[in-house]
């Protein structure tokens, strides 16, 4: 959502805040109601105000925009404040993306995109080179983005005896969308034009979108003048060969190789190509709920908290309200102890394999755990998501044990080397986030055990991508002895190491137990530190090439 | 019994019920209890504070009435105005209350409909009496 900034909604906004940040000097100032920032080159005097109109974002991360004297043209500060954190970060150490990609923090941003989405019926109006004349319905995400056009329905609405009939005979009130009354693939599109990675169908479309907002109304059966991208869809295929040509990366930095999304805010893409999806009755509203019936406010934090999710949706009921049969017996098909951590529907097949806002979420692709995912994607499996500890041939051949999947052919180091450990030294920035976030995961943790876990996160601390040194410091937090840790993750250099080294120390020296014997999966020797043989080896064998997840 | 007896009499046990209902509606606000105070229920809250102000107002209505045709000699309300303001006291707060135990999102109970009769009831009454006062010598 959109909203007018004020002291009152920038939850970080704090008159005489200074930031710095690629070579210049940022100055937040109060008067009144409104908030300035001026700004300098470095050793030069500060500039007139700019005011900071509008703010995106409200619960995780805010960014701010600034005014530009230029129509409605707005300006993205390059600065965003995370709010569980009570930090601000520049915005470029929000996403992850390569620490050489400089930030365009670029005027029109919020026109040109981020209010496609971020406002109720938006329209950009494009005026010319970087000039916009923007118009929307609301900033937040008002009624209507999800019941369509409601004139007709306050009109017909005047009258008490309609109303009065709709309420005593539960008939449907025709006026207006509800999505909880669409078929499954309609109503997912309701949350999907915008939870959901789109593009234009063509050029006229993109042009009558920006002039004139989405033709998309909720309840209908198609984006209309967009589609929802599915790279291993047979559809809309000339438009993606398109896209493919002229941005080259887009697929790369959305999308896993076999087409699963990987990035949040999406979640469409996957609840489409999820095998429930074909039965035409599963949907976002199948868990989730936009108007709780309990209003009381500590329920209301509890369902913000909890993704939204319906009553008794964040367990197993989630998946047995349909696949009810699994209930009487779920070890059964799990494997696992029916009350554990690995009986649990969502943790095998809905496991946290996609990133954004600093960390990794559930994949909205219920799809079931393989080794081979892992090995021809990169995507870790949801196995060795919970189980850090266990090598990937483990995983296979647990798998061919229990379900009769096939294992593929694993290089040496699969067998011998923990699958975490291997990715997180020898992976790429996506598979080190999605394993420095899971170190940090309650159950993880309970399964692989927490000792070994220290040196891996300390390491991580001076990884080259920002957002993998969050992920880190935040999961160090949640180890015994490191719940107080502080750390400046947007540090740079010398001082990422001094903090890291300080942090080895303290482990060494004050946490670790001595008497601690590290299985040799771990990689790691019994005083703590790596085996350093094999971890220069994977670690020159990392794979760098630049991850930009597109969230 | 005279229809100005009943009157008085049914106000004062009316305001009785009504006051306390009051009492018990700032016991609700006291201890903020969800079903009345939370956002979703403000129907709710309208609806039980219309109901306590509507029964409240009656009551002194059918009071006024009451002292009203005594204060006049030889004058008394016709049976029908007297029942007229009774069943307008009792309909106004019921159909409030009632409005408010069972909402619709936005909208009262069907309990409400009990409010427009209540009206024409008080409308009549009122007017009656209006009407027979300024004919009375």
């Amino acid at each position: 959502m959109t909203q007018v900034a004020t002291p009152q909604t920038l939850l970080g906004a704090t008159g005489g805040a200074e930031f710095s940040f690629g070579g210049r000097d940022y100055k937040m100032e109060q008067q009144g109601d409104k908030l300035f920032v001026r700004t300098r080159s470095l050793g030069r005097t500060y500039g007139e105000p700019q005011q900071i109109v509008l703010v995106t974002g409200s619960h995780t991360l805010q960014v701010p925009w600034l005014e530009t004297h230029d129509g409605r043209t707005l300006e993205q500060f390059p600065f965003a404040y995370i709010v569980a954190e009570k930090i601000w970060a520049p915005v470029s150490q929000t996403f992850l993306m390569p620490p050489d990609v400089k930030e365009y923090y670029s005027i029109g941003a919020w026109n040109g995109a981020c209010m496609d989405c971020h406002v109720t019926e938006g329209q950009s109006r494009f005026v010319a080179s970087n000039t916009w004349d923007s118009r929307v319905a609301e900033f937040g995400i008002a009624c209507e983005a999800c019941h369509s056009e409601g004139r007709e329905h306050i009109s017909l609405n005047h009258d008490p005896i309609r109303r009065f009939k709709i309420h005593l005979t539960n008939k449907t009130d025709s006026s207006i969308t509800n999505p909880n009354r669409l078929t499954g693939p309609n109503s997912g599109l309701d949350c999907g034009q915008c939870h959901s990675v789109w593009a234009f169908k063509g050029m006229e479309d993109k042009i009558d979108f920006n002039r004139h907002g989405a033709t998309f109304r909720p309840g209908q059966p198609d984006l209309t003048q967009r589609f929802v991208v599915q790279p291993s869809a047979p559809d809309y295929s000339e438009q993606k060969d398109f896209i493919r040509k002229t941005e080259p990366d887009f697929f790369r930095n959305r999308f896993w190789g076999d087409g699963m999304i990987r990035v949040t805010g999406r979640e469409l893409n996957g609840v489409q190509a999820s095998p429930c999806f074909r039965g035409g009755n599963f949907s976002c509203i199948s868990c989730h709920e936009m108007h709780p019936t309990d209003m009381r406010q500590s329920n209301l934090n509890k369902w913000a908290r909890s993704a939204q999710l319906k009553p008794r949706m964040e367990s197993d009921e989630a998946c047995l309200q349909c696949h009810k049969t699994m209930a009487s017996n779920i070890s059964a098909h799990t494997h696992h102890p029916a009350d554990s951590s690995g009986s649990r529907c969502y943790n095998c097949h809905m496991p946290n394999t996609t990133f954004g806002l600093l960390h990794a979420m559930r994949s909205h692709q219920v799809s079931s755990p393989n080794a081979q995912e892992s090995t021809e994607f990169g995507r870790p499996n949801a196995c060795n998501l919970c189980h850090l500890n266990k090598t990937l041939a483990w995983t296979a051949e647990e798998l061919q044990t229990w379900y009769n999947i096939s294992p593929p052919k694993l290089p040496d180091e699969d067998q011998k080397i923990a699958a975490a450990a291997k990715w997180i030294v020898k992976g790429d920035a996506g598979q080190r986030a999605l394993i420095t976030w899971g170190m940090g995961w309650q159950p993880a943790q309970e399964v692989s055990g927490r000792d070994w876990l220290y040196p891996y996160l300390i390491y991580c601390l001076t990884d080259s991508y920002a957002a993998n040194r969050f992920l880190a410091w935040k999961s160090l937090q949640t180890l015994p002895g490191f719940s107080d840790f502080s750390f400046t993750y947007t540090a740079e250099g010398r001082s990422l190491n001094n903090e890291a080294a300080s942090a080895l120390v303290k482990w060494l020296r004050q946490v670790r137990s001595p008497s601690i014997v590290f299985p040799p999966e771990m990689m790691l020797d019994p005083d703590g530190r790596f085996q350093k043989e094999t971890f220069e080896r994977l670690r020159n064998e990392r794979d760098e090439k630049p991850i930009l997840l597109a969230e | 019994m005279k229809p100005s007896d009943r009157n008085l009499k049914f106000g004062w046990w009316s305001l009785l019920v009504f006051l306390s209902l009051g009492g018990v509606l700032e016991i609700l606000h006291g201890f903020k209890v969800g079903w009345y105070v939370d956002v979703g229920n403000d129907v709710r809250r309208l609806m039980f504070t219309l109901a306590h102000a509507h029964g409240t107002a009656l009551a002194l209505v059918n009071i006024a009435a009451g002292l009203t045709a005594r204060s006049f000699k030889n004058f008394e309300m016709r049976r029908s105005i007297s029942l007229s303001l009774i069943w307008a006291g009792v309909l106004f707060p019921v159909g409030f209350f009632l409005g408010g135990v069972v909402t619709y999102g936005g909208d009262p109970g069907l309990g409400i409909w009990m409010v427009p009769i209540a009206a024409i009831l008080l409308f009549y009454a009122v007017i009656r009496i209006a009407l027979d006062l300024s004919r009375f010598d």
